[in-house]
C-alpha cells in the first residue's frame, strides 16, 4: 500500500512540478481515478447498495450529472462551481468530503491536480486494466545497446541521463539465473566453467541448459501450486488426505515439455469440454477441485457447495483477471466495476459437476466427481473387459431372441404359478422374537433389534413399529457389489409422508459416508431405490411415480441385474412394475466397503423410517422376474408376454441363465480392476446446467433472481459462437485482443524474476491495485506474449521464449551491488537501476542446504513425502496421531514434495513465507523475523546438511584449513570468499575445534542429528567444528540471499 | 568479540530500529520505529494493555454453566415446540432426529456475589468471583459447526486464512517487550476432541511476524527454538559472534539494509532462547500462587498452568494470551463430560482473576472466557434422568469478560424460558470483538489491512461495542 501511495506521489509531483505541465497530459485513469477510488467510491462508486446522495463518481454520465442535492459535483472547465471541490474544501465538519469519520482525507497535491483537471475540461477515461493493450512502440533511448526491447523501456523510464548497472559479477548472475530458472544453484564447477567464458552466448547456453532441464518444471510449478491452492489434505476438521499429487505431476510436466501456456489454462478451465478430452486434459481440471473440503458430519451440505464454488469464482479473478471478485459475492463492487449479479452470472460457469459440500468422513472416498487415473496398461485391459462385457451382453440379448421359440413352447403349456421364490439368502417375519433377535427362516442370519422398535400387528403377524431412530440391523447379509445381481423385498406402512425416510439400506451412513451402498428410500412418499459408490457423481438411482399410500401396506421390491445401469434396476410395488424416473445413471466404482449391517428404520445422521411399519423382509442373490415379484406379493401373476418371457430367460431357460453368470464373472473383473486404480476428483460438466441464482448477502440459503452464465461486461461479453459454459469462457479469457489475462500473467512472470511484479499488487489490477511502474513495458510484454513476435523470436503464449527475452536482458542482469546512494534513492529498486537481490523463498533455502550438501534425492514427481517435522504437531489435530516421519530418499526430496496437511503446514516453510495453502495465492510475503533464524540455525534438516557440507569439507576440500574452508564457502554460496572471510571462518574452526576437543561427547551428540551418516571416517571434533562452519555458512547473506 | 560487541559493531541502531512490531518485520520497514504497531497511539485511550482469552474449545453447554432455565427444566422431556425453534436450522447430526426432547439441566444453579449472578454448582470457584465478571448470556454467532465456528471467533471470518484476533493486535499495537513474541498460544494437553489448527493463530495476509507463536510444555517450548542437540549455548554464542562478523563484511561490501535487519532477528531469537525457558519456568513461583491456582498447576501443559503462564506472561507485557481448552463437545454423555471440563478449569479461572487483580493488574487485563457456540435446549440421543447429549447452538450462549474496564458483577443479555432463542440485548461474535478492541483502545473500523485491494479488517463490515457493559 505504501508504495502505491508512492508511486501516485511520484506522478502527481511530476505533474505538478513547475506547474509547466499542460493540462492534457493528465490522464484520467492513471491520475484522477485512483484519488477517486481511494477517498471516494465506496459511497459513491459501482455498489447500488452503498451508494449516498444519489452521486458517482466511477462513470463519466454520474460524474457529470447531478446528484439528488441537484448540485454538479463536476463542471468541466469550472473548477470553482464543481461541488466536488467545493466539499473537499469544506471547512464544516457535516459538509466535508470525504467525512470525518471515514479517516481518508486527499493531500493538498493531490486537490490541485483534481482541480486541475477539471478547470482543463475533465476528460475522462477508463481504468488502464479495462482497455485491451495495444502494442506499443520501443522506445530509442540514449543508452540502449542490447536491443532487447524490455531494457529500451527500462531506460526511457529511467530518464535520459541514467545507464543501467553494469553486469553482475558471472558467478552471482549464474547463482540468480540458476535459482529463478530451477529452483537450484548451480554447482561451483558450472560457476567456475561460466567464470571463465562470461559471454552472451555462453550465458544464453547455460539459459538453455536451464530451461531444459526437469528442474525448471518443479521450480515453475512451486508458484503453481500456490497459485492453486495445492494442498495434499482437505483442509476441515479431520483434514483428510487426498492424494492429488498426479495432478501436481502433470503440472511439473507440462511446463518441462513446454506445454503453450495458453493450452495449460485451457485445459485447467475446461479441459473436460474439450472435443475427445484425453485422460490428461481431464486430469488438468483437478486444478478446479483444489479448495478446502468439508467432512464435517452435520454441516449444511448446500452450504459448503457454494463455499467450493466460490472459491474456484475467486481463484480464476486472482489467478487469471487479478480481480478480486470475493468483494462482489455479498454486494456490488465497491471499486471494481463488477456487480453482485455479474459474480454470480460467473459463479454459474463453474458449479455444474455432480459433487456434494459433504466430503466423506468414513473411509477414504475422492469427492465426487472423479477421473479413473488407469496407466495405459491397465486402460487397456479395461476397454478389452468393457469389449467383452459388451459382446456378453449382446449375446444376452441374441440368447433371449432365440429363446422365443422355447418360450413359446412353455408358455403354451399354461405358466406354473411358482409358490416359492428361490434364490433368497434371509427371509425375516419379524413374528417372534427369541433372546432379543429374530431369526431368518433361511439360513443362521439374525436381525437384532436397536433402541427398542415395537412389535405390533402386521401384513402377516407382526410387523416392526419402527419411531424414526430405532431399527433392526442384520449382520452378514447382502454384502453385494455392484457387478452381482441381487433383488430385496418387503412390505411397509407408512404413517406420514416426508421429503426423506430411510426404509432401509446397507452402508455406514448418509452423507458422511457418500451413501456408499444400496438403499431404499421413501421421498415424499415415493420409493427410491439407490446403488453408490458416492452420492451423487458416482451413483444410481430412480424413483417411482407412484406412491405408497399412508397407513396402509405395500409391497416393495426391487430387482437389480448387475449391470451397473439404470435400465438393470426395476423395481415393484405391490407385484406390479412400476414406472420410475432415473435420478442418477452413473455408477461405475464399487458400492461396497467394510462389510456394514443391513439396517431397517434408521441411519446415521440420516432421517429414518418416522413411524413406519415393516413386515416380511426378504433377500435374494439373484434378480427376480415379474412374475416373482407378484408371487412375493401375493397379487395375481402377470399374463403379459413380456413378464412372462423374463420370468422364462431368468428360471427356466438354462442357457441364458449359463450367459448371466459368465457375464457376470466378466462384470466381477471388470469391477475388481476398476476398484483397484485410484480416481481423482476433475470437473465433469453436468448435462443440464444447475440453476443459478444472486444469493442475496451471499447466503447459500438466499436464493434472489436467477441468472445465467455471462462475463463481467467491463472485461468484454463471450465471443461469438463461444458455447456457454467453461470452455466458452477458456475462449473469452484467451482472446488475444482481453484486457487482462496478457498483462496478468506475464506481470506474474516478471515477479518471478525480479521478485515484484511491474504491478506490484500482482494479485490485483483493479482500481485499488497498484499502479504499474511501466505500463507500456507490461503492455508491450502482454501483447508480444499472447500475439507473439516474430522477429525477437517469441513464439505466441510460449512461456520459454518470454522468460529467455526477460533473462537475457540488461535489466535482468545487472548487479545488485551498488552505491548506498542508490539504495537511498529506490529503495524499492522500484525502477530497476540496478539488479534483483531478494531472500529465497522457504522452499530454495531448503533445497539449496540438500542439494550443496549432497544430500538432495533428485527425483520428480510421485506421492508427497514427509521430512523431518517437529514433534506434537499432528498430535493436535482430529485422529493426526503421530507425525509418520519418512525415510530414507523420502527425507531428501525437494521441498515441492513435502506433504502438506493444511492444518499443520509444514512449520519450517511457513516460517519462511510460505504461502498458506487455503486459497489461491500469487505473491508471498517477505518478511524477516527472529523464528526464521531459529528455523535455519536449529531444524535437524539444516544441522544435518551442515554435517554434510562438513564432511564434503572434509573429504573434497584438499588439505589445509584454508582450502577447506574457501571449498565450503564456494560450495554453499557459490563464490570464492575475500581473504577477510576465510580469517574470520578460520578462527570460527578454530574455537570450535577447542570446544569439541574439550568435549567429545558434546560433538557426538551433535553428529547424530539428522539419518543420514555422513561417508568416510572422521574425528568427531573435527567434523563437528566443520558443522557449525557450515551452519554459519547456512545462514550466510551471501546463502540466504539471491544478489 | 563480547556480547555487546556482537551487535554493538554495526552502529545502526539496530537494537530498536529496525525492530518493527515485536516480531519486527519487513526487512525495510526500519522506519516504522522500536516495536510499534501502526497505530502507535492507539484510537482512544485504553482501558486494556493486553488480552488473555481462555477460549473454552467444543462450545460448552450455557445450559448448565451461566443461563439459568427453570422452566426448560420443569418441561424436560417435552418436545420442543415448533413455535420456539421456528424453523431455525439445526447440524445435520440431529436435523433427523424424530423427536426434539427438551433437557433442563440436572445440575443446580445458585445466585452468587453481592450482584447474585446465577451461576451453577458445577462452578463453585468461579462463583466466588462472580462480583469481578460481567457475563453475556446472549452471544450468537452464525456458523453452526466447529471448524468453521471457531475460526469465526479467532478472525472474524468463517473461512480460513484472515489473519487471527491476536495477529491484529501484534499489527495494530506492536509488542511492549523486546524478549518475547506479541502474541502467544497455549493449548491444554490431553483434552483434544475437536482439532486445533495453526490457522486459527495464523496471520493470515498479515506480515508473519504477527503470527502467534505456540509455547509447549516440554523441551522445546518454542518451534526450533533449543539449540541442537550437543551445541552449548558458549558454541552457539561463539558462531552467532563470528557469523555477525560475516555479516558485516558482507554490508561493507554490499550496502542492502536488509542484511542488518536481518542481524538484528538473529538478536532477538538468541535473548528468546533465553526469555522463553525464562518464563516457562515455573519454579520461583512461591507455594501460596500454587495453593491459589491449585494442585494442578504443578503439572506442566494443564489449563491451571497454563493459566499461571498466562499472568507471567501478562506480567511481561506480551499483548495477546490466547488458551485452548477442548473437550466440551458433548454430544452425549454430557453431565459426565462437563463436570470433568468444569472441574478442569474453575479453580484455575477464578486464581487467574484473583492474582491478576492481587497485582493490580486486572484493571488493564481484558480476560474473556468462552467458546465457538453454544448447546441445544434438547437431547441429541436418547434423554434419560440422569444422562443427555446435547448438539450445537448458535443462536445462545455465554460467555464471561472480566477487567480492564469492563463493569464487574453483570449480566446482560436474556435468552426465553426454554433457553433457545435470545429476547434481550443480542451480541453477535463482532460485537464481542469490537468491544475488545474499543477496551484496547482501537477503534475496529479503523484497524484495517488492504489485501487484495480490500480493506479487511478483524469485524468484517460489521460489530457494534457493547457500551451498557463498559464501565
Amino acid at each position: 500500500m505504501a508504495s502505491i501511495q508512492l508511486l501516485q506521489r511520484w506522478v502527481i509531483a511530476s505533474l505538478l512540478v513547475g506547474g509547466t505541465i499542460g493540462a492534457a497530459e493528465i490522464e484520467f485513469a492513471r491520475d484522477i481515478q485512483p484519488i477517486l477510488s481511494e477517498h471516494c467510491y465506496s459511497c459513491h462508486g459501482p455498489s447500488t447498495t452503498s451508494r449516498k446522495a444519489g452521486l458517482r463518481l466511477d462513470v463519466q454520465e454520474g460524474a457529470l450529472g447531478a446528484g439528488k442535492s441537484g448540485k454538479l459535483a463536476i463542471v468541466p472547465g469550472n473548477a470553482e462551481q464543481s461541488e466536488l471541490i467545493r466539499r473537499l474544501g469544506s471547512a464544516d465538519p457535516d459538509e466535508v468530503m470525504p467525512p470525518p469519520e471515514t479517516g481518508k482525507k486527499p493531500s493538498a497535491d493531490q486537490v490541485r491536480l483534481l482541480k486541475r483537471w477539471i478547470q482543463s475540461g475533465s476528460r475522462w477515461g477508463q481504468h488502464w486494466a479495462f482497455v485491451p493493450p495495444a502494442l506499443p512502440a520501443v522506445p530509442k533511448p540514449r543508452y540502449w545497446k542490447s536491443g532487447n526491447p524490455i531494457d529500451a523501456f527500462v531506460l526511457a523510464q529511467l530518464g535520459s541521463a541514467k545507464r543501467l548497472a553494469p553486469p553482475a559479477e558471472p558467478g552471482r548472475l549464474l547463482r540468480r539465473l540458476s535459482l529463478d530458472l530451477t529452483g537450484l544453484p548451480p554447482t561451483p564447477q558450472e560457476i567456475v566453467a561460466f567464470e571463465g567464458r562470461p559471454t552472451r552466448e555462453h550465458y544464453l547456453q547455460e539459459v538453455q541448459r536451464l530451461v531444459g532441464s526437469p528442474r525448471y518444471g518443479e521450480r515453475m510449478a512451486t508458484d503453481w501450486l500456490d497459485l492453486a491452492r495445492f494442498a495434499d489434505t482437505h483442509g476441515f476438521q479431520a483434514d483428510r488426505y487426498r492424494p492429488v499429487w498426479p495432478w501436481r505431476d502433470w503440472v511439473i510436466g507440462a511446463f518441462n515439455r513446454h506445454l503453450p501456456f495458453d493450452q495449460f489454462v485451457q485445459w485447467q478451465v475446461a479441459g473436460d469440454l474439450l472435443p475427445n478430452a484425453t485422460q490428461e486434459q481431464r486430469l488438468a481440471t483437478t486444478f478446479n477441485r483444489l479448495h478446502l473440503q468439508n467432512e464435517e458430519g452435520g454441516i449444511v451440505e448446500e452450504e459448503y457447495r457454494v463455499a467450493y464454488n466460490v472459491d474456484r469464482v475467486n481463484t480464476f479473478g486472482t489467478a487469471f483477471l487479478g480481480m478480486t471478485f470475493e468483494c462482489s459475492r455479498c454486494h456490488d463492487h465497491k471499486y471494481d466495476p463488477i456487480s453482485q449479479k455479474e459474480f454470480y452470472q460467473f459463479f454459474a460457469f463453474f458449479q455444474n459437476i455432480d459433487e456434494s459440500g459433504q466430503s466423506v468422513y468414513f473411509g477414504d472416498i475422492m469427492p465426487v466427481p472423479t477421473l479413473l487415473l488407469s496407466t495405459t496398461n491397465q486402460e487397456t485391459q479395461l476397454q478389452g473387459l468393457n469389449a467383452r462385457i459388451q459382446t456378453g451382453e449382446g449375446q444376452l440379448q441374441q440368447m433371449a431372441e432365440a429363446a422365443r421359440p422355447a418360450f413359446v413352447q412353455w408358455r403354451s403349456k399354461g405358466v406354473p404359478q411358482p409358490s416359492e421364490v428361490s434364490g433368497a439368502v434371509a427371509r425375516f417375519s419379524f413374528d417372534g422374537m427369541v433372546s432379543n433377535a429374530f431369526s431368518s427362516t433361511v439360513g443362521t442370519h439374525r436381525a437384532q433389534p436397536f433402541e427398542g422398535p415395537q412389535s405390533v400387528v402386521g401384513r402377516f403377524g407382526k410387523a416392526l413399529q419402527l419411531s424414526g431412530e430405532n431399527g433392526v440391523s442384520m449382520p452378514g447379509i447382502g454384502h453385494f457389489s455392484r457387478a452381482d445381481p441381487f433383488s430385496l423385498a418387503l412390505w411397509i406402512r407408512p404413517a406420514l409422508h416426508l421429503p426423506r425416510q430411510t426404509v432401509i439400506h446397507h452402508s455406514s451412513a448418509w452423507m458422511d459416508a457418500g451413501s456408499r451402498g444400496y438403499e431404499i428410500l421413501l421421498e415424499d412418499g415415493r420409493i427410491a431405490v439407490g446403488l453408490h459408490h458416492m452420492w451423487p457423481g458416482n451413483a444410481l438411482k430412480v424413483r417411482t411415480r407412484q406412491m405408497a399410500p399412508v397407513g396402509g401396506w405395500t409391497h416393495v421390491a426391487f430387482a437389480y441385474d448387475g449391470s451397473s445401469r439404470a435400465s438393470g434396476l426395476k423395481v415393484y410395488l405391490d407385484g406390479k412394475r412400476a414406472e420410475v424416473e432415473v435420478v442418477r445413471d452413473n455408477l461405475w466404482k464399487d458400492i461396497t466397503y467394510g462389510q456394514p449391517n443391513l439396517t431397517i428404520g434408521q441411519r446415521m445422521r440420516d432421517f429414518g423410517f418416522k413411524q413406519g411399519q415393516v413386515d416380511e423382509l426378504q433377500v435374494f442373490d439373484r434378480t427376480i422376474s415379474p412374475v416373482e415379484a407378484a408371487v412375493l406379493a401375493g397379487r395375481e401373476l402377470p399374463t403379459d408376454e413380456d413378464s412372462q418371457f423374463e420370468h422364462f430367460l431368468l428360471t427356466q431357460h438354462a442357457p441364458y441363465r449359463a450367459a448371466v453368470e459368465s457375464l457376470l464373472k466378466l462384470r466381477r473383473e471388470q469391477n475388481a480392476l476398476v476398484t483397484s486404480i485410484p480416481d481423482i476428483m476433475v470437473m465433469e460438466e453436468m448435462k443440464t446446467p444447475k440453476p443459478a441464482y444472486v444469493l442475496r448477502r451471499g447466503a447459500y440459503d438466499q436464493p434472489g433472481d436467477s441468472v445465467t452464465m455471462e462475463t463481467p461486461a467491463v472485461m468484454g461479453r463471450l465471443p461469438a459462437g463461444a458455447p456457454r459454459n467453461r470452455l466458452g469462457l477458456t475462449q473469452w479469457l484467451l482472446d488475444p485482443s482481453h484486457p487482462l489475462m496478457g498483462r496478468v500473467t506475464v506481470n506474474r512472470v516478471w515477479q518471478q524474476f525480479f521478485g515484484k511484479g511491474l504491478v506490484e499488487t500482482s494479485d490485483n489490477f483493479g482500481l485499488q491495485g497498484a499502479a504499474p511502474t511501466h505500463r507500456d513495458l507490461l503492455d508491450w510484454l502482454a501483447v508480444s506474449f499472447v500475439r507473439g513476435n516474430e522477429s525477437l523470436g517469441l513464439r505466441p503464449w510460449n512461456l520459454q521464449d518470454l522468460q529467455r527475452l526477460i533473462v537475457t536482458s540488461d535489466t535482468y542482469r545487472q548487479t545488485s551491488n551498488v552505491k548506498p546512494k542508490d539504495w537511498a534513492e529506490d529503495p524499492d529498486n522500484r525502477w530497476l537501476a540496478r539488479g534483483p537481490a531478494r531472500r529465497l523463498s522457504a522452499e530454495m533455502l531448503r533445497d539449496q542446504a540438500l542439494f550443496a550438501s549432497g544430500l538432495m534425492v533428485d527425483k520428480v514427481g510421485g506421492p508427497s513425502v514427509k521430512p523431518y517435522h517437529p514433534d506434537g504437531l499432528w498430535e493436535m489435530t482430529m485422529g493426526g496421531g503421530h507425525y509418520p516421519l519418512g525415510k530414507g530418499d523420502d527425507l531428501y526430496r525437494r521441498s515441492l514434495y513435502t506433504y502438506w496437511k493444511r492444518t499443520v503446514p509444514p512449520p519450517s516453510m511457513m516460517t519462511l513465507d510460505a504461502a498458506d495453502r487455503s486459497y489461491c495465492v500469487v505473491r508471498r510475503q517477505a518478511t524477516s523475523t527472529p523464528l526464521q533464524a531459529l528455523v535455519l540455525l536449529n531444524d535437524p534438516q539444516m544441522v544435518e546438511a551442515s554435517r554434510h557440507v562438513a564432511g564434503r569439507m572434509l573429504r573434497e576440500g584438499g588439505v589445509g584449513a584454508d582450502q577447506q574452508v574457501r571449498y565450503a564457502f564456494a560450495l554453499v554460496t557459490g563464490r570464492r570468499p575475500t581473504q577477510q572471510e576465510v580469517s574470520v571462518l578460520r578462527r570460527l574452526l578454530e574455537e570450535q575445534l577447542a570446544h569439541f576437543q574439550k568435549d567429545i561427547v558434546a560433538a557426538e551428540r551433535l553428529l547424530k542429528v539428522g539419518e543420514k551418516p555422513v561417508l568416510g571416517e572422521h574425528p568427531p571434533a573435527q567434523l563437528a567444528a566443520a558443522t557449525v562452519l557450515a551452519q554459519l555458512l547456512f545462514n550466510h547473506d551471501e546463502t540466504v540471499m539471491r544478489r | 568479540m563480547n556480547r555487546r560487541e556482537f551487535f554493538g559493531r554495526f552502529g545502526l541502531g539496530l537494537g530498536g530500529a529496525a525492530l518493527s512490531g515485536l516480531m519486527a518485520g519487513d526487512a525495510r520497514a526500519g522506519a516504522a520505529g522500536p516495536f510499534s504497531g501502526i497505530l502507535p497511539a492507539g484510537h482512544l485511550a485504553p482501558k486494556a494493555k493486553r488480552v488473555i482469552y481462555l477460549f473454552m474449545s467444543g462450545g460448552p453447554s450455557q445450559l448448565e454453566t451461566f443461563d439459568y432455565k427453570p422452566e426448560l427444566v420443569k418441561r424436560t422431556g417435552e418436545d420442543l415446540p415448533a413455535s420456539v425453534r421456528m424453523g431455525q436450522r439445526l447440524t445435520g447430526m440431529s436435523a433427523q432426529q424424530a423427536t426434539l426432547p427438551m433437557a433442563g439441566s440436572i445440575f443446580k444453579f445458585a445466585r452468587a456475589g453481592q450482584s447474585g449472578t446465577w451461576i451453577s454448582e458445577l462452578l463453585p470457584w468461579t462463583a466466588k468471583v462472580a462480583d469481578d465478571l460481567c457475563v453475556i448470556r446472549s452471544l450468537h454467532t452464525e456458523a453452526i459447526n466447529h471448524d468453521p465456528a471457531i475460526t469465526f471467533f479467532q478472525t472474524g471470518s468463517q473461512i480460513a486464512g484472515r489473519p487471527s484476533f491476536g495477529s491484529w493486535l501484534s499489527y495494530g499495537l506492536g509488542s511492549a517487550n523486546q524478549n518475547l513474541p506479541a502474541f502467544v498460544v497455549l493449548i491444554s494437553k490431553d483434552r483434544i476432541d475437536q482439532p486445533l489448527y495453526s490457522r486459527l493463530w495464523g496471520n493470515g495476509f498479515l506480515p508473519s511476524q504477527h503470527q502467534g507463536v505456540l509455547f509447549r510444555s516440554g523441551k522445546d517450548p518454542v518451534l526450533y527454538l533449543q539449540n541442537p542437540d550437543g551445541v552449548s549455548g558458549e558454541s552457539r554464542r561463539k558462531l552467532l559472534d563470528r557469523w555477525a562478523e560475516m555479516e558485516h563484511l558482507q554490508f561493507r561490501d554490499l550496502g542492502d539494509p536488509e542484511i542488518n535487519a536481518r542481524v538484528a532477528q538473529y538478536e532477538m531469537a538468541y535473548r528468546m532462547q533465553t526469555s522463553v525457558p525464562d518464563v516457562m519456568n515455573l519454579s520461583g513461583e512461591p507455594e501460596s500462587v500454587f495453593e491459589l491456582y491449585g494442585p494442578e498447576a504443578k503439572n506442566p501443559g494443564t489449563f491451571a498452568a497454563n493459566c499461571l503462564l498466562a499472568r507471567r506472561l501478562a506480567e511481561r507485557d506480551v499483548r495477546f494470551i490466547q488458551l485452548y481448552h477442548p473437550g466440551w463437545d458433548q454430544h452425549g454423555g454430557l453431565p459426565g463430560g462437563i463436570r470433568r471440563q468444569c472441574g478442569d478449569v474453575d479453580r484455575a479461572s477464578y486464581a487467574l482473576i484473583t492474582d491478576l487483580k492481587q497485582r493490580g493488574m486486572l484493571d488493564d487485563t481484558l480476560v474473556i472466557w468462552g467458546g465457538e457456540f453454544g448447546r441445544t435446549n434438547y437431547s441429541q440421543g436418547k434423554l434419560t434422568a440422569t444422562d443427555y447429549g446435547r448438539d450445537h447452538h448458535p443462536r445462545c450462549f455465554s460467555v464471561w469478560m472480566a477487567g480492564a474496564g469492563i463493569r464487574g458483577g453483570v449480566s446482560h443479555g436474556r435468552t426465553d424460558e426454554f433457553g433457545y432463542n435470545i429476547v434481550e440485548d443480542p451480541v453477535h461474535v463482532h460485537d464481542l470483538q469490537a468491544t475488545a478492541l474499543h477496551q484496547l483502545g482501537i477503534h475496529h473500523e479503523r484497524l484495517t489491512f488492504r489485501f487484495q485491494g480490500r480493506d479487511y479488517r478483524l469485524t468484517d463490515v460489521h460489530g457494534n461495542v457493547i457500551q451498557p457493559i463498559l464501565s
